[in-house]
């Protein structure tokens, strides 16, 4: 009789440990997670939607700026997009509204990054050592006082 | 009194608080009953990129691009350009400050035969190094290709940083969890390119549905001679090269 109630005793415990072990599992792991693998699945809706897109795209500009648009696409710029001289298309509108005016940057740090010379890039690419391509070489704005930057050939 | 006073106000306090964090809980549940974005099939999509090596400028302009649509945390990257200068004899590898503002000219003090740039990131790999050490269960792969990271289950404890053998991982400073590429999942779940690739201008990187037999980036991995980092290591790499030189990692 004083034995069977030690069983009893040990059995309740055990008991007590499983269900506390069951509950704090399912408080404790997140609802989706294991649905496809080991990982919480509602984190992928949340990558989803993590933030609105801020980069466009090159069709978003044409939509107010049809006529620079045109021009652009017919220049031998055409195959460089908008915002990579302009910036993100979401600093200037969102939700749109023209939220502040788009970046301009004359400098010609802009035109370099692309078509000063320097080791790494392709022979054929069009590249400029600034002292052999101009006479007086001018930092600043010196690019864009000959060239149209939408179409720079001359 | 007073002290009496106080106390009732800290345990009123603490009640609110709990009771806001009940609350939490219970929208958390219920939220997480809608599971997938709006009008998305993952299953419907297997994404893949391709990078031109021989088109790279090293203008920096993808680095700059994702670094502003993912708010990437400065002197942190999760896309970057390197430049190699190479010869027979002697190398120079450098990537000032990612390429995120160009490169600069250089004097490697040697003779180069060849230099080209290579823009780096996250290689999305199949058999993952960095999912396999973590250990609860932060990083995972997605059905449509994408490997990413729940900042919610993620600890910072930086296996993952240590174990990917393209060094695309970094520990946020903000958040301390582990960040990374995401082929811009908040973008092409929506239909969109990933940011790097809408602003590359030369055409270098390009982002593609192995799913779709006509799209050109399934087109050059199927006739192309692509290559992968590291292949030794089979990791399979998602993100596949052309003109690969033996000396890029």
């Amino acid at each position: 009789m004083e034995h069977g109630r030690h069983v009893f005793r040990v059995l309740f415990v055990l008991l007590l440990a499983i269900v506390a072990i069951v509950l704090g599992r399912a408080l404790l792991i997140p609802k989706s997670y294991g649905l496809y693998g080991p990982y919480r699945f509602d984190n992928v809706a949340e990558q989803a939607s993590v933030r609105p897109p801020l980069h466009g795209g090159a069709a978003s500009c044409a939509g107010c700026h049809a006529d620079r648009s045109k021009a652009h696409a017919a220049g031998s710029h055409k195959v460089v997009s908008c915002e990579v001289c302009h910036g993100p298309l979401g600093r200037h509108v969102k939700g749109g509204k023209v939220v502040a005016k788009m970046n301009v940057d004359h400098s010609f740090t802009l035109c370099a990054r692309c078509h000063r010379k320097i080791l790494g890039r392709a022979e054929k690419f069009p590249q400029v050592v600034l002292s052999q391509h101009v006479q007086s070489p001018l930092e600043g704005r010196v690019c864009l006082e000959c060239h149209d930057p939408h179409s720079p050939k001359l | 009194m007073d002290e009496n006073g106080s106390t009732r106000r800290e345990f009123i306090s603490n009640a609110v608080k709990l009771g806001g964090g009940a609350l939490v809980l219970l929208s958390g549940a219920s939220a997480s009953g809608e599971n997938s974005a709006e009008g998305y099939d993952w299953e419907a999509h297997r994404y893949a990129y391709l990078i031109d090596t021989t088109k790279c400028i090293g203008c920096g302009s993808c680095v700059r691009a994702c670094a502003a649509e993912n708010s990437v945390p400065d002197g942190f990257f999760r896309t970057w350009v390197e430049r190699y200068v190479l010869s027979a004899e002697a190398s120079h590898v450098d990537s000032p400050n990612g390429g995120k503002d160009g490169f600069p000219p250089v004097e490697p003090g040697f003779a180069p035969t060849k230099s080209f740039f290579v823009p780096k990131m996250c290689n999305h790999c199949k058999e993952t190094p960095c999912i396999q050490v973590c250990p609860v269960g932060a990083s995972y792969r997605t059905k449509d290709g994408v490997v990413l990271v729940d900042a919610q289950r993620c600890i910072g404890c930086g296996y993952c940083v240590q174990a990917c053998p393209y060094g695309s991982r970094f520990l946020s400073p903000s958040t301390h969890t582990a960040e990374k590429c995401t082929w811009c999942y908040h973008r092409i779940t929506k239909g969109m390119k990933p940011a790097c690739v809408e602003v590359c201008p030369t055409k270098t990187r390009q982002f593609g549905d192995m799913t779709r037999e006509d799209d050109p980036v399934r087109q050059a991995i199927e006739h192309e001679r692509v290559a992968v980092l590291q292949p030794q290591l089979l990791t399979e790499p998602h993100c596949y090269y052309l003109g690969l030189d033996k000396e890029v990692r």
